[in-house]
């Protein structure tokens, strides 16, 4: 049901991904989420077209945990700030973080050889139904999306949304 | 002094010599600024280009060329998709690779790879070792005077054309063009950076692909036909071509 993905570049970490539907406890969660008491980043899946979009953030949050030169001040909240394609931190909180009315959450692990992480825990601490990735599109707002990511329509017409997504996320440091 | 005159030869040689791959990805290509690999990221097909340092250079120098030509060619790539150009009733933006992930550590930049696409070099190349007439070439080339007017109309001059920087989505047939490799790549509104840029192309297109004037000349008339700022690009690039070796500057 979860979906993992060992990173290329970094052989230790490998990312796993939750995703629930029917959530109940929305409000909880983020409360233990910004107390930091719940492992993982805890992520609005309205906002996420593929697990890939998910991967590109881990990837690049985890190379900027290595080297020391995260935005953020955990590996966590750094993935959810690699979402967005802007570089205000508060922002892509709001945007990419959970909400209180939300009805479905996606959380995003990163596990490394040393560490174990239970994840029926983790779950267990969401009143939800826990619901296959596959499931993922059936949850997107894209209309949201574009409008976030400011995806134009010519971009739409050379590729697929998830990499005009992408493409603002891997080079918004660089404009 | 023998010593000192092979100096800087062997460092380079040195320095070149061993990088390991990253994880996960083969070596295709070493160019002279950059490692090519292929390989698989986050489970997509990818290419990723390592910037192979120069030791000669002063290492301030070599870090702050290295990183601005990585963050060039992020900008560029994004500059192209986002670019807006009529085609019929729709936008469309210039093809070109998406970025998956920029390391500013070892300015080494991952991108999408265009999956069974060949190099528009390699196509001539096999159109005309077939035997085929260099007329289907025509085509091809106003579609590359169509791209490459469309890229210079946003001001964004590639700095390195060549054949084997255009790429041809599969199938050939649809004659479908990704623009590569941005390292050289700034933005200039100057007939002058564009008329070099269409001239650097036409010099490595004339001595790559013998007998093919008369296609270059159809790219260079859809290049005019395209572009709204043409007319003083094509007389720069006319007067570019005066310049270079053993070519006498007289009118």
């Amino acid at each position: 049901m979860d979906l993992r993905h060992q990173l290329e570049l970094f052989p230790d970490c490998s990312v796993t991904l939750l995703l629930f539907n029917h959530v109940k406890n929305a409000a909880a969660l983020r409360k233990k989420a910004m107390e930091g008491s719940i492992e993982g980043a805890l992520i609005n899946p309205a906002m996420i077209v593929d697990p890939f979009q998910i991967l590109v953030a881990a990837n690049k949050a985890v190379h900027l945990h290595k080297i020391g030169k995260m935005k953020t001040r955990t590996l966590y909240a750094e993935i959810i700030f690699s979402l967005s394609p802007n570089n205000n931190i508060s922002d892509a909180f709001k945007k990419f973080g959970i909400s209180d009315s939300d009805t479905a959450v996606l959380i995003v692990l990163i596990v490394d050889r040393e560490k174990t992480v239970n994840l029926e825990d983790i779950a267990s601490q969401v009143e939800g139904q826990q619901v296959s990735l596959d499931e993922l599109p059936q949850l997107t707002d894209t209309v949201k999306v574009k409008k976030m990511y400011k995806v134009t329509p010519q971009e739409e017409k050379i590729g697929t949304l998830l990499d005009s997504i992408v493409c603002r996320m891997s080079t918004k440091d660089v404009l | 002094a023998q010593a000192g005159a092979a100096g800087p030869v062997v460092a380079e040689a040195e320095a070149e010599a061993e990088a390991p791959p990253p994880p996960g990805l083969q070596l295709v290509q070493q160019g002279a600024e950059a490692r090519i690999y292929r390989g698989l990221f986050l489970g997509r097909a990818a290419v990723a280009k390592l910037r192979i340092p120069k030791r000669y250079r002063h290492p301030a120098l070599e870090e702050r060329l290295s990183r601005r030509r990585t963050a060039q060619e992020a900008r560029s790539l994004l500059r192209c998709r986002r670019a807006a150009f009529h085609l019929f009733f729709f936008y469309t933006g210039i093809s070109a690779p998406v970025v998956y992930f920029v390391d500013y550590v070892t300015n080494s930049i991952y991108l999408e790879d265009i999956v069974d696409s060949i190099t528009v070099q390699d196509h001539i190349n096999s159109v005309q070792q077939s035997g085929s007439d260099t007329s289907s070439l025509l085509i091809l080339a106003e579609k590359m005077g169509e791209l490459l007017a469309r890229m210079h109309d946003e001001d964004l001059i590639h700095g390195d054309l060549t054949t084997s920087n255009i790429l041809l989505r599969p199938p050939t047939e649809k004659l479908d063009l990704v623009l590569i490799d941005f390292g050289l790549s700034f933005i200039s509104g100057l007939p002058e950076d564009k008329g070099v840029d269409l001239y650097v192309l036409e010099k490595a297109f004339l001595s790559t692909h013998p007998d093919t004037e008369t296609v270059f000349k159809a790219l260079l008339k859809a290049y005019a036909a395209t572009s709204k700022k043409s007319g003083p690009v094509i007389k720069r690039l006319d007067e570019v071509r005066l310049r270079g070796r053993k070519r006498s500057m007289i009118g």
